[in-house]
């Protein structure tokens, strides 16, 4: 019977505590006297019992062991300190490998986590509001009749927030932001000018989380004239020592078109962090502005998108439940239009989570800039390829010096190392590689951050002792790296035959297609694809920058209009009066800017009057546009400077070609002279007029987008000057400028840009981005040539001695030079064959986004293949010349 | 003169190899402990008290032939060294000469 058996897990436990050389007979004893029992009492259960009880009561000292694990420890710790003095001698022995190593890893490392950090900036935008995933953005869809749409708004219309609030019961809160055109600010007689005074609802406390300093969110908006400070806009008004003064409730006023009110500071909040997607420096309540427009101004559901407007929607509520009920709130609020069709055909709403903002959105009228996920896509490869490229790096050096440490690992292995032992030894050799490599990495972030700051318009700086994240993120990227980079070299290294290695004997086959091989060729493949993306960069930004716009940008000035330049005549005359200035015109929107402006249209075909379906924006220009800009007129004539839409009440259009054909002529002759309705003229408010003449097609926009059909008006109020200037004393003309603008307004300073600077502003992001990827593609290259030194360093080591017989037997060295160096020609063939497919797929995306691009060329294609070869053909070529200088006699002479 | 140390239960058991003089193996030191003074050992005690008088040399052991008895295992038979012997004798020296030491007096049974 089991049970009249001593428990086997007893004895189990007991040969686990108890010294061997007692375990015999003790558990004799105990076997003994436990079978005794069982023969003396009836059941089995007290034996087993008691038995259980004795070997309890048997853990006690000096019949307990010795726990064999606090050995083992000890020794390998002191194998550690072996494996650590070792690497030591070794990296300062081979001081040269050391520091290719140690740059290559420093670098690469040093690139990632500039990236890693700017992409960390990049998603941590409008986090850091309490509510930022129930917080929405209203976006307005504008749709043409044909069903497509034609515009987004980040703007939404005044009268929206209010009516998502009260109608839809997801809504839990809405403001919106509504900048007054710069007010100036008057405080105790001084004067503040064009400060950015933003009006919101009083739901803004309790949608986005702002701190205060002085002043509390439930009082902030108190009363009408309330004025919240931030930081910045307190120590403007009031001083560095604002806080020491109570300024709450102090008086300041707010003047703008000579409309004047007091306001009373009622609150002062922190300075809006950079990871928002807007900042402000006032809020005031958006009542006042109710007041100033009257009620009936905010009422508005379509058009006049202005306000920004953000949504706090209930908890779990979803965003497209609100969207989808948009036709029931044009329909409730507009209805149909006189001409039978119904509004809700021509509007949608989108609503953008308010964390997706920075960088998903790029509508009509974005607040600020934003960022683009596409970029962080791209930066991320990048981060990631040369990451991976310095750990290559670090693997290829390892491998390559094998031949040194061949007799150490076949002495070692002798000695009784296992492979283990080895892989170890190796491993902490690549962690103390990878610790000095830190240091010299982070001392490159630190260097290379301000510029990085200063070029992406970022404040990202690197706390490693303050921030816990950073320094945690750091040691965990230590540890991936050393594990990574040293895995295949210790592999490698402990692998080696024991018999062979103590022979002395170089006989591993260097010839093979081995993994190093494949590291190479992915080493090249990741500098191919970086050089040829590089190449198309470049070539779409010349084909940019030499494309013909339509217009001529050269010596073009544009100066941004006040309004207290009034009498627009007179100060154009004075303009003209010097000699250098050639011509001026005025217009509200000048070529590189947007069009945004949109009236609708209907034109006479005959007896019909079709309205037009497609968009047709318009600028104010007057009878000097086209000439200053040298725009070709191709048909009709030219305003003349009599005729002012405004004055008359009377329309004169000049339309651009793709216009024309829009409405349906190809020939552009045919089009001059028909009656067009645009907007408020329409014969009803206004007598609509004649399409006077056609101008050629002309970049208005950026060459991202295609020309669309476009109206010149005549007229209107507008915003620039722009004046053609001669080539030579541009400096004198300027003073010119400058001197006539301050007898005409000599409260605000000029402010002028050459237009050619503005058309190349249209392409920020692309020169941003070039630049950035040919920063990258030099630590590509930086960190493969290296590697490549290292591989070839690698080679000759191997094949010393078959160089040296080649020598003797009459071979001349390049020819050595070329039985070394054929394999890197197959290498680059492989990895162009891998590499460009793939960069040309990803490029052709990119390039996608514009709509007028250059072509790849085949020239682009070869490029970066051949630069590859010629930087390999270079570092190959000196090496093996170097090698094969040496007197074949010294390779030869032991054996 | 070397002091010998003794603890209780320790005198005990060397008294009790002593007494079984070769036959001295951890269960019959057990049951003759059990039976004469009739109280419980357990094995564990008794075995940490065998070790560390064999450590202080004063028991030495050595295995006996394997029976069938006890699952094949050897007996280790324990024997009392001249050191134990020594041990023991200045133990009840030490005894008598406080005995001896007491006043007659005090010894006297009250009801007397």
């Amino acid at each position: 019977m089991a049970l009249s058996q001593p428990p086997k897990l007893a004895n189990r436990l007991l040969k686990v505590f108890c010294k061997p050389q007692y375990l015999e007979d003790i558990q004799g004893d105990l076997e003994e006297e436990f079978y005794e029992k069982v023969e003396l009492t009836s059941g089995p259960l007290s034996p087993l019992l008691w038995y259980w009880w004795q070997i309890i009561k048997l853990f006690r000292s000096g019949i307990i062991r010795q726990f064999k694990p606090i050995d083992s420890t000890q020794k390998e710790i002191n194998m550690f300190k072996n494996y650590f003095q070792i690497g030591l001698r070794n990296l300062w022995k081979y001081k040269l490998g050391t520091i290719i190593n140690v740059l290559g890893l420093s670098t690469g490392i040093a690139a990632f986590v500039l990236i890693a950090l700017f992409i960390r900036d990049e998603l941590s935008y409008d986090q850091h509001h309490e509510k930022s995933n129930q917080i929405y953005r209203l976006t307005v869809k504008n749709f043409n009749v044909d069903g497509s749409m034609s515009r987004q708004w980040a703007f939404a219309s005044a009268g929206h927030a209010e009516r998502f609030k009260s109608d839809f019961p997801e809504v839990a809160k809405a403001v919106r932001f509504y900048p007054w055109a710069f007010p100036d600010v008057y405080v105790d007689g001084r004067k503040f000018q064009s400060e950015q005074v933003v009006f919101a609802d009083s739901d803004v406390f309790d949608i986005f989380t702002l701190p205060f300093l002085q002043g509390s969110p439930q009082t902030a908006f108190n009363t009408e004239q309330s004025l919240v400070l931030t930081r910045t806009s307190a120590i403007r008004l009031f001083g560095n020592d604002w806080i020491k003064e109570d300024i709450i409730g102090r008086r300041v006023t707010l003047e703008r078109s000579g409309m004047k009110a007091p306001f009373t500071i009622s609150g002062v909040m922190e300075d809006m962090p950079e990871h928002q997607h807007f900042h402000f420096e006032y809020l005031a309540p958006i009542r006042f502005i109710e007041q100033v427009f009257g009620e009936s101004a905010m009422d508005n559901v379509t058009g006049n998108y202005n306000w920004l407007t953000y949504l706090l929607l209930q908890e779990g509520a979803n965003p497209k439940d609100v969207e989808n009920q948009k036709d029931s709130f044009f329909d409730k609020y507009v209805g149909q239009y006189s001409n039978g069709t119904d509004a809700k055909d021509y509007y949608g709403f989108e609503l953008q989570p308010l964390t997706s903002i920075h960088l998903h959105s790029d509508l009509e009228g974005e607040i600020e800039t934003n960022g683009s996920i596409q970029q962080v896509y791209i930066f991320g490869i990048v981060g990631l390829l040369l990451l991976i490229v310095a750990c290559i790096n670090y693997m290829n050096l390892a491998t390559s010096h094998f031949s040194r440490r061949m007799k150490e690992v076949g002495v070692r292995k002798v000695l009784g190392a296992m492979r283990s032992t080895l892989v170890k030894q190796f491993l902490t050799e690549s962690f103390l590689v990878n610790i000095i490599a830190f240091p010299f990495a982070i001392l490159f972030i630190e260097l290379a951050l301000p510029y990085l700051n200063d070029f992406m318009n970022k404040d990202i700086s690197l706390n490693i002792l303050t921030d816990w994240d950073i320094l945690c993120a750091l040691a965990g990227l230590l540890l991936m790296v050393a594990v990574f980079s040293g895995l295949y070299p210790s592999l490698f290294l402990s692998k080696i035959d024991l018999t062979r290695a103590l022979k002395g004997e170089s006989a591993i086959n260097s010839n093979k297609w081995n993994f190093r091989n494949w590291l190479v060729t992915f080493q090249y493949a990741v500098t191919i694809a970086l050089i040829f993306s590089l190449a198309v960069i470049e070539g779409q930004l010349y084909f940019i920058r030499n494309s013909d716009p339509g217009y001529k940008k050269e010596q073009i000035v544009n100066v941004r209009l006040t309004r207290n330049i009034k009498s627009l005549d007179a100060f154009k005359n004075e303009l003209l009066n010097h000699p250098n200035i050639i011509k001026a015109a005025y217009a509200s929107r000048i070529p590189t800017g947007r069009l945004a402006d949109s009236w609708g249209a209907s034109y006479q075909d005959g007896d019909s009057t079709v309205s037009v379906d497609f968009r047709l924006p318009f600028i104010w220009t007057d009878e000097d546009f086209l000439e200053t800009f040298e725009i070709e007129l191709i048909a009709g004539e030219n305003f003349t400077a009599s005729q002012d839409m405004t004055t008359d009440s009377v329309g004169y259009y000049i339309i651009n070609r793709t216009g024309a054909k829009a409405l349906g002529y190809n020939n552009p002759r045919e089009v001059v002279g028909k009656k067009l309705s645009y907007g408020p003229y329409n014969d009803v408010t206004f007598k609509s007029g004649r399409i006077l003449g056609v101008a050629e097609d002309f970049h208005f926009e950026s060459l991202h987008t295609s020309i669309a059909p476009m109206l010149m008006l005549k007229g209107g109020t507008p915003r620039r000057i722009s004046l053609k200037i001669s080539g030579d004393q541009v400096q004198k003309s300027l003073t010119h400028i400058e001197s006539v603008w301050n007898q005409f307004d000599p409260e605000n300073p000029v402010s002028y840009a050459f237009l050619d600077e503005q058309f190349d502003n249209q392409y920020q992001s692309e020169m941003r981005l070039s630049t950035m990827i040919k920063f990258f593609t030099g630590i590509a290259i930086m960190i493969g040539c290296l590697g490549l030194i290292g591989m070839v360093g690698f080679i000759i080591e191997t094949r010393s001695k078959e160089i040296g017989i080649r020598k003797v037997l009459g071979a001349s060295s390049m020819s050595i030079a070329a039985t070394i160096g054929n394999r890197f020609v197959i290498l680059i063939g492989i990895a162009s064959l891998v590499a460009l497919p793939i960069a040309f797929y990803l490029i052709s995306g990119w390039l996608n986004e514009f709509v007028y691009r250059t072509d790849i060329s085949i020239f682009m294609i070869f490029i970066p293949s051949l630069s590859v070869l010629a930087i390999t053909v270079l570092s190959v070529g000196f090496q093996t010349v170097k090698a094969s200088l040496v007197n074949p006699s010294e390779i030869l002479k032991d054996e | 003169m070397k002091d010998y140390q003794l603890g209780e239960f320790e005198e005990i058991v060397l008294l009790t190899v002593a007494i079984l003089n070769g036959d001295a193996y951890g269960v019959s030191i057990k049951k003759e402990i059990e039976d004469r003074l009739e109280r419980n050992v357990s094995v564990g005690a008794l075995q940490s008290a065998l070790r560390r008088m064999e450590e202080k040399d004063y028991l030495s052991s050595k295995f006996g032939d394997a029976t069938a008895k006890r699952g094949g295992k050897r007996k280790r038979y324990f024997e009392i060294t001249n050191m134990g012997k020594q041990a023991l004798a200045y133990t009840k020296d030490t005894r008598n000469q406080l005995w001896n030491a007491i006043p007659d007096v005090v010894l006297k049974f009250s009801w007397l």
